[in-house]
């Protein structure tokens, strides 16, 4: 008797938490996945980074309870996840297409073939920007990122997140010249 | 822009992101068309700019199905819980073992210290003699022992003390 109640205590507490789970990824899911795809400019990559990020998080139960501590945990994890599979990618482009030329075609779609050329273009130059001035240009890209949000990602204050912006745009500029 | 402007090149990137002139900068705006010129550009590559970047994150969206995705990975990863706590279980065994063999270890080993004092203490008792024989002895007893011959004295005196003797 008393064994099936708590069965049915402990089966009602999972569901309830999988169903708090299953709002925090509705709510998070898009942003997650901007921030894996800033850094990775693929499609599957990145959604394969965000579905990653939010098992971790799912495993971490502690990071669920707060609201705002799972949106920081969550896009610190996508973040790092994203360059970890960025490095990767781009050691084994380097292994099997050392003798190719030029830049790989990212799926991006982009409004019309112009914007696809600066986009790529962009991505280029954003590629040649110091780490950690690229770290905040891919995080200031993502929609509902602000600069405090950039810095907790980043661990760096919003003052340094707006200042470190500011150079990167102009390095930006220089190169679209 | 001609070579003598190039000194404005900085300011014409901040001015070009800030939307706004710094006065001495302005000043030379009024009177350098070529450097107006570049400022409007700069002002035009950076709307570019800001217009198209916000595409490196946002230009595609997620499958719609990622969140189902992702429900079902995490059905997955249910069953690595109970792994877990299976290994985390077989690890407390190892270490509840190990404790117990070393404590196991670590008793015999004081008892053996133990036995080995006691055994120690006991074969020193069984060498100990009473100081009473050794005290009870009495000087010169060697000498009292032995009889002295005839014409031998129980002291042998050198005899060179003797010549010394005054008669």
């Amino acid at each position: 008797m008393t064994g099936s109640w708590v069965m049915a205590k402990t089966e009602a507490a999972m569901a309830e938490a999988d169903a708090g789970f299953g709002t925090r990824v509705k709510e998070n899911q898009r942003r997650v996945f901007q921030i894996a795809y800033s850094v990775l400019g693929d499609r599957a990559d990145a959604e394969e980074v965000a579905q990653e990020a939010f098992l971790q998080a799912y495993q971490n139960s502690r990071a669920l309870r707060d609201e705002e501590k799972f949106r920081g945990w969550v896009n610190r994890i996508a973040f790092r996840l994203a360059l970890n599979r960025q490095r990767a990618t781009r050691r084994r482009l380097t292994r099997d297409t050392a003798w190719q030329s030029g830049t790989p075609v990212t799926a991006d779609a982009a409004k019309s073939a112009e914007d696809r050329l600066l986009l790529a273009h962009l991505r280029q130059a954003i590629e040649k920007l110091p780490r950690e001035l690229r770290a905040v240009i891919q995080l200031s890209v993502v929609e509902e990122m602000d600069a405090t949000q950039v810095g907790a990602v980043l661990g760096i204050p919003a003052g340094t997140v707006r200042s470190r912006l500011h150079t990167a745009r102009k390095l930006l500029l220089e190169a679209m010249k | 822009m001609n070579n003598a402007c190039m000194k404005w090149k900085e300011q014409l990137l901040e001015a070009a992101l800030a939307e706004m002139a710094e006065t001495e900068l302005q000043e030379h705006l009024s009177q350098c068309p070529d450097c107006a010129a570049e400022l409007e550009t700069l002002r035009a590559k950076r709307e570019r700019m800001d217009s198209v970047l916000p595409l490196i994150a946002t230009a595609e969206e997620p499958s719609p199905d990622l969140r189902a995705r992702i429900m079902a990975a995490t059905e997955t990863s249910k069953v690595r819980p109970m792994r877990l706590m299976w290994g985390a279980w077989a690890l407390a065994g190892v270490i509840a073992l190990v404790v117990i063999a070393v404590t196991v270890n670590w008793v015999r080993n004081r008892e053996n210290k133990e036995m080995a004092a006691t055994v120690q203490t006991a074969q020193q008792l069984a060498e100990w003699q009473s100081p009473t024989a050794d005290l009870l002895k009495v000087p010169g007893q060697e000498l009292l022992n032995s009889s002295p011959r005839l014409g031998e004295s129980y002291i042998s005196i050198p005899m060179e003390e003797r010549k010394g003797e005054k008669p």
